[in-house]
C-alpha cells in the first residue's frame, strides 16, 4: 500500500475506480473460454491488422 | 548506382531494408548500420522477462540474413551524419565506429544518396536517480536485462513459496515516459505467473504510471463500439485491474528510486512513497547520441534534430496549446526538415507533440505519456519510406513520396500472458487512427472523434 508523506495510507480515486469497475459476467467468463469463438475471433482480429498494414500508407 | 544506407535494424531499419532491396534488387545498394549483431523482437522481450522465453527465441543474427540478400551488413554505431558531405564532396556521409569484434573501434566515413534514421531510442535511466538494471530497478527493455528481471523474479517467487509476502511494482520510471502498453502487458503477465505458481495471495501487485487515468495508454485513451454502446479503455482498463486484483498508482512521476523504496509525486502536487521488494520501471526514451555537422564541419544539430535528440522530419514543430493541436500536425513522409534524401523513422523521428493531453504538477513537474510509436506503425513508416526512395531512383528526384501519417494510420496491440491454448490469456484491441483529432471543433467535424477499437479478452 502506498503511503503519503506523513506514512499514512493513500486510498485515491483510482483505488475507487477499480474497486467500483464492472466485472465480467459468467457468460463472459465462459465465452473467453470458448475456443472455437476465440479461434473466429483470432482469425478475424488478424484480418482486421492486415487491412490495417495494407491501408496504413499511401 | 544509388547507395541506400539505413541506421538501425530494429522493426523500422530492417523492414525499410528488406523492402529497399526487393524493390531496387542488384541494381543499387543497400547498406544497413547497426551496433547489434542481432535483431531483437523487443515486444517478446516482455516474456523474457517473465522467464517464458529465452533470449534465443526473441533474436536471431542479422549478418547471415543480409548476406543471403544481398545487403551489406556493417556492425557499428552511428555517431555523426553529415547531410552536405565533407572537405571531400557534397555526397552525403555518416560517420560510424565499429561494433564489429573484428574491427572494434575502427572509426569509417560511409557515403550515400539516400540515408534512412532508423536508430531507435536511448534508453535515458540517468533522467530518474536511481532508476534502472545498474541501480535500483529492473527493465525489459533489452534481452540482457528482461534475462536479468526474470532472474529476480524467480527469485521473488521462490521467496513467497517459503511463506514471504511480497511487493511488486511495474511501471513507468519518470513523468514522461512512453510505453506504458509494454509496462501494462508485463504486469499482466507477471499477474499470470504469479498465480501459475501458487503464490498470488503472497504478492501484492502496483501498476505505478504516469498516465493521467488507468487506459490512457499515451494515446490518450480510447472509445470501444461495444455493442452498441460507446465504451472507454478507461472502464476496460480498470475491469481488468479489478478482475486479477492489481492495485494502480496513476499520474506519477518516479522523483527518485533508492534500494526498496520509489519516491513519486502526483499531479495533484502531492508526493509519496512505494517499498518494494520487486521493481520494473521502464526508462523514458531519447534519441540516441549522434552528431550532424555541414560541409565545413560546423555542429548543425540543433537543426537536424530535436531537443529530445529525435531527428527533425516533415512535421509542425511550432509550439501550440493542446487546444490547438491537429492531426495534421503530423509527419506524412518522414522526410528530414534539412535534407531531402534523409528520413527519420520508428521511435527516430521527432513527434510534434505528445497525443495524450499534457498536464504538469502544481510544483511544474511535467507527467504527461510522451506518444508511443509502436511496432505496427514503426513498420509501416519502414515499409512507406522504402518505398519512396526506391520511386526516388528509379523515377527521378523529383517523384512524389509516399505517405504515412500516424493521424491516418491505425494500430493493433496484443497483450498476451501465458503459453497454450487453455493457460494463457489475451487481450486485443485495434484503434484508428492512432493520433485523434484533438478538442478542436473544426477538426472533429473532418475526423471521427470515436477512435474504433474492439477488446477481446481471451482465456481468464
Amino acid at each position: 500500500m502506498p503511503t503519503d508523506a506523513n506514512g499514512s495510507a493513500r486510498i485515491d480515486s483510482t483505488t475507487e475506480a477499480i474497486a467500483n469497475a464492472p466485472l465480467p459476467t459468467p457468460r463472459t467468463l465462459r465465452s473467453r473460454k470458448s475456443i472455437p469463438r476465440q479461434i473466429v475471433r483470432f482469425c478475424s482480429f488478424n484480418a482486421r491488422m492486415l487491412r490495417m498494414v495494407a491501408k496504413g500508407h499511401h | 548506382m544509388a547507395r541506400v544506407i539505413v541506421m538501425g535494424a530494429g522493426i523500422s531499419g530492417h523492414t525499410a531494408a528488406l523492402y529497399l532491396k526487393r524493390a531496387l534488387g542488384r541494381d543499387h545498394e543497400v547498406i544497413v548500420v547497426s551496433p547489434a549483431a542481432n535483431y531483437n523482437w523487443i515486444p517478446s522481450n516482455i516474456w523474457v522477462g517473465v522467464g517464458r522465453m529465452d533470449e534465443k527465441q526473441v533474436r536471431f543474427p542479422l549478418r547471415p540474413v543480409y548476406k543471403r540478400l544481398g545487403i551489406e551488413f556493417h556492425q557499428a554505431l552511428g555517431v555523426a551524419i553529415r547531410p552536405f558531405g565533407d572537405e571531400l564532396g557534397a555526397t552525403g556521409a555518416i560517420d560510424i565506429t565499429y561494433t564489429d569484434p573484428a574491427r572494434a573501434g575502427e572509426a569509417a566515413r560511409l557515403r550515400y544518396d539516400y540515408l534512412i534514421n532508423a536508430t531507435g531510442p536511448k534508453l535515458n535511466f540517468a533522467a530518474t536517480p536511481g532508476l534502472g538494471p545498474d541501480a535500483n530497478s529492473l527493465s525489459v527493455c533489452t534481452v540482457d536485462h528482461a534475462q536479468a528481471t526474470a532472474k529476480a523474479f524467480a527469485k521473488v517467487i521462490k521467496e513467497m513459496k517459503a511463506g514471504a509476502h511480497k511487493r511488486l511494482v511495474i511501471g513507468v520510471g519518470h513523468g514522461g515516459c512512453t510505453c506504458e502498453g509494454a509496462a501494462f502487458e508485463y504486469t499482466f503477465n507477471v499477474e499470470h505467473e504469479l498465480r501459475q505458481a501458487g503464490v498470488r495471495d503472497m504478492a501484492e501487485l502496483t501498476y505505478l504510471s504516469n498516465e493521467y487515468e488507468l487506459g490512457d495508454f499515451g494515446v490518450g485513451g480510447l472509445a470501444f463500439d461495444q455493442q452498441g454502446f460507446v465504451s472507454n479503455s478507461k472502464l476496460w482498463t480498470e475491469s481488468l485491474f479489478r478482475e486479477r486484483g492489481v492495485a494502480a498508482i496513476v499520474g506519477a512521476h518516479v522523483k527518485a528510486v533508492d534500494p526498496g523504496i520509489i519516491h513519486y509525486e502526483l499531479l495533484d502536487g502531492t508526493t509519496g512513497e512505494l517499498p518494494f521488494d520487486f521493481a520494473m520501471l521502464l526508462p523514458p526514451f531519447r534519441g540516441v547520441d549522434i552528431k550532424a555537422y555541414d560541409a565545413e564541419g560546423n555542429d548543425i544539430s540543433e537543426q537536424v534534430f530535436a531537443p529530445s535528440g529525435f531527428m527533425r522530419v516533415d512535421a509542425d514543430y511550432a509550439p501550440k496549446p493542446y487546444e490547438e493541436w491537429s492531426p495534421g500536425d503530423w509527419p506524412k513522409t518522414y522526410q528530414s526538415a534539412i535534407a531531402q534524401n534523409i528520413f527519420g523513422i520508428g521511435i527516430a523521428f521527432a513527434p510534434p507533440h505528445p497525443i495524450s493531453r499534457p498536464r504538469t504538477s502544481p510544483s511544474g513537474t511535467m507527467i504527461s505519456p510522451a506518444p508511443p510509436r509502436t511496432g505496427m506503425p514503426s513498420g509501416v513508416m519502414g515499409r512507406t519510406v522504402a518505398e519512396s526512395i526506391a520511386r526516388r531512383i528509379k523515377k527521378g528526384a523529383t517523384a512524389e513520396l509516399c505517405t504515412a501519417s500516424m493521424a491516418s494510420m491505425g494500430a493493433a496491440c496484443i497483450a498476451s500472458a501465458g503459453v497454450g491454448m487453455r493457460h494463457g490469456s489475451a487481450a486485443s484491441m485495434t484503434m484508428f487512427p492512432i493520433v485523434h483529432a484533438f478538442p478542436n471543433p473544426g477538426e472533429i467535424s473532418r475526423q471521427p472523434r470515436v477512435r474504433l477499437a474492439s477488446p477481446a479478452t481471451g482465456r481468464s
